[in-house]
């Protein structure tokens, strides 16, 4: 065994016990999140019972972002004569979401850049602090293009333990301090790393990168500049033409974060509470002004405005794409629209519009 | 794991950005119909004399259960003890803001945005180009420039809007047209009126007047503020008369629910205009689309 393992970058943990570790993360935090069955989807669920757990899945229809960047959240609770603030909402419950892709590993970094860089919002720091990130390794299904935006492996996401599954065990990476301590504390559960576990590694590895159809995946070489240029391109609106506007894609999606504020009074007028709502660059208030103005006039400025702010916004605010290639938007459009081929036909022009 | 997050764990906590500071309303004045500027003080005394900004920032004001609205500070940052905001009775939460009286709290985070450029402008002649409401965030570098007059060269004001009832500061603007240290030409869209009339200095819009203002372009720094529709033509114009699109700053509008970048709808083009803005130079206008 060579000595890179005594540094404890990674471990074996036997499939035959994952079901022992599961029990233990569960006792050791509020809330053990992983994936489950839900009718013909899979969803990332608190877990009651650890079999309930689904291993091997592509998508949740919800990214993970759910239980960091909650759907609706509350800020706070003031007083409506004082204005003084009284209550906020307890974040301290630990928890750890077991069984997260690569894809989605790297949603939640994005959006750990977006809210701790320029001004860092205590709130999501609080959750952030007490979530535990388990990821897993995954299989590409048709409408996965993580490859092409470099987050088909954990590598450069911010997470705390990683499996990946090379056969009737799991190579599990350790990724932080926090993760190192769940290695610790199921001591016994955890075995040393052998030289033909790693070749097994290298080798599972290398097998995803040929999973995918290079045929069927976007180029995103310069997309940000294609998008640029092809602002005025009759794609757009060729496409946004099927647009419901109805919100599914920037709800599924792991990297989108817009939210309204509303102030809610209770019923005797007394206090006011403060809540956040998730909302969608695709509803035609989203960019209303008081007066009636909207800046995004209509459903194609809006559908183009989401490709415009992943591929242009996101490098500009945070230096890389804001799309993970999870496939979320694209696989659970009511009206079909992938965001792979709107690429394309961006990209080839207007030619090859009837064949994609 | 990430350098970012990593320092961030690490820290005992950090500052709460949505954290409010609370306000008293000292002074309602009514401009113009349906525009009243709001003078607020801290109640907090240290608060009031340690808020500094810079003009053409904006703040979050909170309305007590009404919600939060964004609005640039219409005063100068070189009068402190007090703020003051102009507000456009337009949407549901202005109007409920039109119903408070002095001595009502509200509160306020904030300053948020990059504001003007004004040490960049120092030693160079100031050109400030406001239309209708769009004054509301000039007056704050009108008063900060004629407050360090020596830092700067000549200091013009050009101000349009529909009609004499619709004029706002009418007081302070006659003050400033009476000032040697600035020259002002004011101008109204259309003579509806004697008033009118006798008030303005030209009839007709804004880029029509570009022309008649006599300064080097070289030496000049352009400040805008106005409805989104003007700046396409007030740009257009300023080009033609030679002053140059990266000392032309155009201040934008946009939804805001936060105000520091986490929200989303701010977003014009690539940039934030809550972080990235609300000054834009010209260049990004032609550079981001659907800016103007």
């Amino acid at each position: 065994m060579s000595t890179l393992f005594k540094l404890e970058k990674a471990k074996i943990l036997p499939k035959s016990r994952i079901f022992d570790f599961l029990n233990l993360l569960k006792e050791n935090f509020d809330d053990l999140i992983a994936p489950v069955r839900k009718g013909k989807y899979t969803v990332f669920s608190e877990i009651e019972n650890v079999e309930d757990i689904v291993f091997e899945y592509t998508r949740t229809l919800l990214p993970p972002k759910k239980f960091i960047l909650k759907y609706r959240r509350e800020r706070f609770t003031y007083d409506a004569r004082t204005l003084e603030i009284e209550k906020k909402e307890n974040l301290s419950k630990k928890q750890v979401i077991f069984g997260v892709h690569p894809c989605d590993l790297h949603g939640l970094t994005i959006l750990d850049q977006i809210h701790l860089g320029e001004f860092p919002d205590p709130r999501y720091l609080e959750v952030r602090r007490n979530t535990v990130l388990i990821g897993l390794s995954c299989e590409p299904d048709e409408w996965c293009y993580c490859i092409s935006t470099g987050t088909a492996f954990p590598d450069g996401a911010n997470w705390d333990l990683f499996l990946t599954d090379i056969g009737g065990k799991y190579f599990v990476s350790i990724g932080s301090d926090k993760g190192d301590e769940l290695v610790h504390l199921s001591d016994g559960l955890f075995e040393e790393v052998t030289e033909e576990d790693l070749n097994k590694f290298k080798e599972e590895t290398a097998k995803k990168k040929h999973l995918f159809d290079y045929e069927r995946l976007p180029d995103l070489e310069r997309i940000s500049q294609v998008i640029e240029l092809e602002y005025e391109s009759e794609v757009w609106k060729q496409e946004a033409e099927r647009c419901l506007s109805c919100g599914t894609c920037t709800n599924t999606c792991p990297t989108c974060f817009c939210y309204t504020s509303v102030d809610i009074p209770s019923l005797d007028g007394k206090k006011v509470q403060r809540v956040e709502f998730i909302t969608s660059c695709q509803y035609p208030y989203y960019s209303r002004v008081a007066g009636g103005h909207e800046f995004l006039e209509d459903r194609t400025a809006r559908f183009r405005h989401r490709y415009y702010h992943k591929f242009v916004g996101y490098p500009y605010q945070i230096g890389k794409f804001g799309c993970v290639g999870c496939g979320r938007c694209s696989a659970f459009c009511p009206a079909n629209i992938s965001m792979v081929k709107t690429l394309k036909k961006l990209r080839e022009g207007k030619k090859e519009k009837t064949n994609v | 794991m990430n350098k970012q997050l990593e320092k961030l764990f690490r820290l005992p906590t950090v500052e709460d950005p949505y954290q409010y500071k609370k306000v008293r309303i000292v002074d309602i004045e009514d401009l113009a119909p349906d525009h009243r500027m709001f003078t607020l003080k801290f109640t907090d005394e240290r608060v009031s004399q340690n808020f500094d900004f810079v003009p053409g920032q904006f703040i979050m004001l909170t309305i007590p259960k009404a919600g939060e609205i964004p609005l640039s500070i219409c005063s100068s940052p070189t009068r402190k003890g007090t703020i003051q905001i102009t507000v456009r009775r337009t949407g549901r939460k202005t109007k409920y803001l039109y119903t408070l009286k002095e001595g009502d709290l509200l509160a306020v985070r904030g300053p948020y945005g990059n504001g003007f450029p004004m040490d960049l402008m120092k030693g160079n002649n100031v050109l400030i180009i406001a239309g209708g409401l769009g004054l509301a965030p000039l007056r704050s570098v009108i008063w900060y420039v004629l407050d360090k007059r020596e830092d700067y060269k000549e200091v013009y004001l050009l101000y349009g809007t529909r009609n004499y009832r619709l004029v706002l500061y009418k007081e302070e603007l006659e003050r400033l047209r009476k000032r040697s240290d600035i020259k002002t030409i004011f101008a109204l869209d259309r003579f509806e009126s004697e008033e009118d009339r006798a008030w303005a200095d030209y009839e007709g819009y804004l880029p029509g007047l570009i022309s008649k203002v006599d300064l080097d372009p070289e030496k000049t720094y352009v400040t805008v503020c106005g409805p989104p529709i003007a700046y396409k033509f007030i740009g257009a114009e300023l080009i033609k008369n030679g002053y140059h699109e990266s000392k032309i700053f155009v201040s934008l509008e946009r939804k805001m629910e936060c105000g520091i970048g986490k929200c989303g709808h701010c977003q014009v083009g690539y940039k934030l205009t809550c972080v990235d803005g609300p000054v834009f130079p010209l260049w990004d206008t032609k550079n981001l689309p659907n800016m103007i």
